[in-house]
């Protein structure tokens, strides 16, 4: 029986043995193309529009948001006042623990809450999002490795957006972190910046890129839409780890206001297999409700705002062992932490 | 080599895998395709100071983000969503049967297209570009490791698609994929060579 790569790869719709586009010698209109290109002067370096590969980070000066350089001088500051000694901040995070004696609040209730805390329609939905992760990062033949960055998006009136992403680890103030730019994982000072990226004006009403809407049933079919791309209003329901896939796109895009969250939590509230477990603390420090979701080797935990419902972050962690990576049981696997 | 020299022998050495790259995402409409990959090569020229050693994962890269311009173009989306969901010819012409010979490769599409658009594109680039993790690293713009372990993740996700449409009678051997990057083997299929 074919693995999954071999049976996608046998549905190839343009194999390389494709007439239109066979290797070969170029066609007249792509030899005129190139000719047109090798003859033009030289073109200006502007701000880049692409997001550059690996180790080729741009040390143009850009104009940042108030947000952004907010985080980036309280990054340095923190590189500063933790010297060169301090010992790196590469230990492998543990899964949250829900603290004892505390009763599971249902989503039910958080919905409810969520509606209440939605009427004076305060805080206001913004386009574009601040949120620090820690990823596993694997390989077949080293122990995974957890990489921690901070990524702020910030959209401006023209449209235009720019995206800053530094690897820093929070909960380890000014040591250096390790970062997988470039291939290999490395240290960097705390604050290191990855990449910053300056896109051109973009409209689009497609999700996520649209406005996501403040009412469950429409934000449903926007969801749907974010998982399940091009899939009309007959498409099946989202499955509860689709919902949550899809949840955490979403609010990569957006950063929600009390309205949209309240919808999310009413949708989340009739997740199949989303179950209440008790209070968190996560790992920005922020109180929060914890609810399960367990789904093939993976757990999911979505960490909730206690009086809001504003989803504050979720972490996916390894319930079974994988050795060809080396990951057991209980690594976590990616966590996400979203900030207003 | 000056840089100019250096893009010219990229342009005619990837021209075609890059048109092939675009192909595969717009479905085979060859009128967009030369258009987009037009676009590629005249944003590849404008950096190609910036022009790696081997050049094809990162013109995949490059390709990537103008074929997300283009979605995203008001309008022009939903000509292309029209077009993902009409164009036979992209759908079925050049696939070899699967393994219930029924609908030819369609319900590998299919579960494809169940997935979220991050894991259908690093499950892309592994099958049909035929791309090593650290290539995939390249054309997606992050680290190896994160590119091994979304390809990782993202083949879970095609495996529970795949038994959820219940085309595939059993799991593979050892009850798990493989969840080895890099060059896919044909055993199934025609070996058309390197995407």
């Amino acid at each position: 029986m074919a693995d999954e790569l071999e049976l996608l790869r046998c549905a190839d719709p343009v194999p390389a043995d494709d007439p239109r586009f066979r290797d070969g010698p170029l066609d007249p209109r792509a030899e005129r193309r190139l000719a047109r290109l090798l003859d033009q002067e030289p073109a200006p370096r502007r701000s880049r529009l692409l997001s550059l590969p690996p180790g080729r980070t741009p040390r143009a000066r850009l104009a940042w948001g108030l947000a952004a350089t907010a985080v980036v001088l309280a990054l340095a500051l923190d590189a500063v006042l933790g010297g060169p000694s301090a010992p790196p901040a590469v230990a492998a995070p543990r899964p949250l623990t829900v603290h004892a004696r505390t009763a599971p609040v249902p989503l039910a209730d958080m919905a409810a809450l969520a509606d209440a805390a939605a009427a004076g329609g305060s805080p206001r939905l913004r386009k574009g999002s601040h949120v620090q992760s820690w990823s596993l990062g694997m390989s077949d033949d080293k122990p995974p490795v957890t990489l921690p960055q901070e990524r702020v998006v910030v959209w401006r009136a023209d449209a235009t957006h720019t995206e800053l992403v530094v690897a820093t680890d929070p909960r380890r103030p000014g040591r250096p972190v390790l970062s997988d730019e470039g291939g290999e994982p490395r240290e960097v000072a705390d604050g290191h910046v990855i990449s910053r990226t300056t896109f051109p004006p973009m409209w689009s009403d497609a999700p996520p890129e649209g406005p996501p809407p403040h009412t469950a049933g429409a934000l449903r079919a926007y969801l749907t839409e974010v998982a399940r791309p091009g899939t009309g209003p007959g498409t099946a329901p989202l499955s509860t780890a689709e919902l949550l896939d899809a949840t955490a796109e979403l609010l990569d895009h957006w950063t929600l206001g009390a309205r949209e969250s309240a919808a999310l939590v009413r949708l989340l509230a009739k997740a199949e297999g989303l179950r209440p477990v008790g209070e968190v603390t996560d790992r920005l420090g922020r109180p929060g409700h914890a609810y399960a979701y367990d789904a093939r080797g993976i757990r999911h935990l979505l960490i909730l705002e206690p009086r809001t419902g504003a989803v504050l972050g979720m972490e996916d962690t390894f319930t079974e062992d994988d050795p060809e990576y080396g990951v057991r049981a209980g690594d976590v696997m990616d966590y996400r932490a979203w900030m207003r | 080599m000056s840089n100019d020299e250096i893009f010219a022998a990229a342009y005619r050495e990837h021209y075609w895998a890059v048109s092939r790259y675009v192909a595969r995402r717009l479905q085979g409409r060859a009128d967009e395709v030369e258009e987009v990959v037009a676009e590629v090569f005249t944003v590849a020229w404008r950096r190609r100071a910036d022009l790696p050693g081997t050049p094809l994962p990162w013109l995949y890269g490059v390709a990537r983000n103008c074929l997300a311009n283009a979605v995203r173009g008001h309008g022009r989306r939903l000509r292309l969503m029209d077009r993902l969901g009409n164009d036979e010819a992209a759908h079925g012409r050049h696939i070899a049967a699967g393994p219930d010979a029924e609908g030819p490769g369609a319900w590998v599409h299919e579960a494809l297209d169940r997935l979220a658009p991050a894991d259908q594109e690093v499950l892309r680039l592994a099958a049909w570009e035929e791309l090593g993790a650290e290539e995939i690293a390249v054309a997606l713009g992050c680290g190896k490791r994160a590119a091994t372990m979304r390809l990782h993740r993202a083949r879970r996700r095609l495996r529970a698609e795949i038994d959820r449409l219940g085309t595939v009678p059993s799991t593979p051997p050892a009850g798990r994929p493989t969840p080895q990057p890099g060059p896919a083997r044909a055993t199934l299929c025609k070996d058309h060579g390197h995407g």
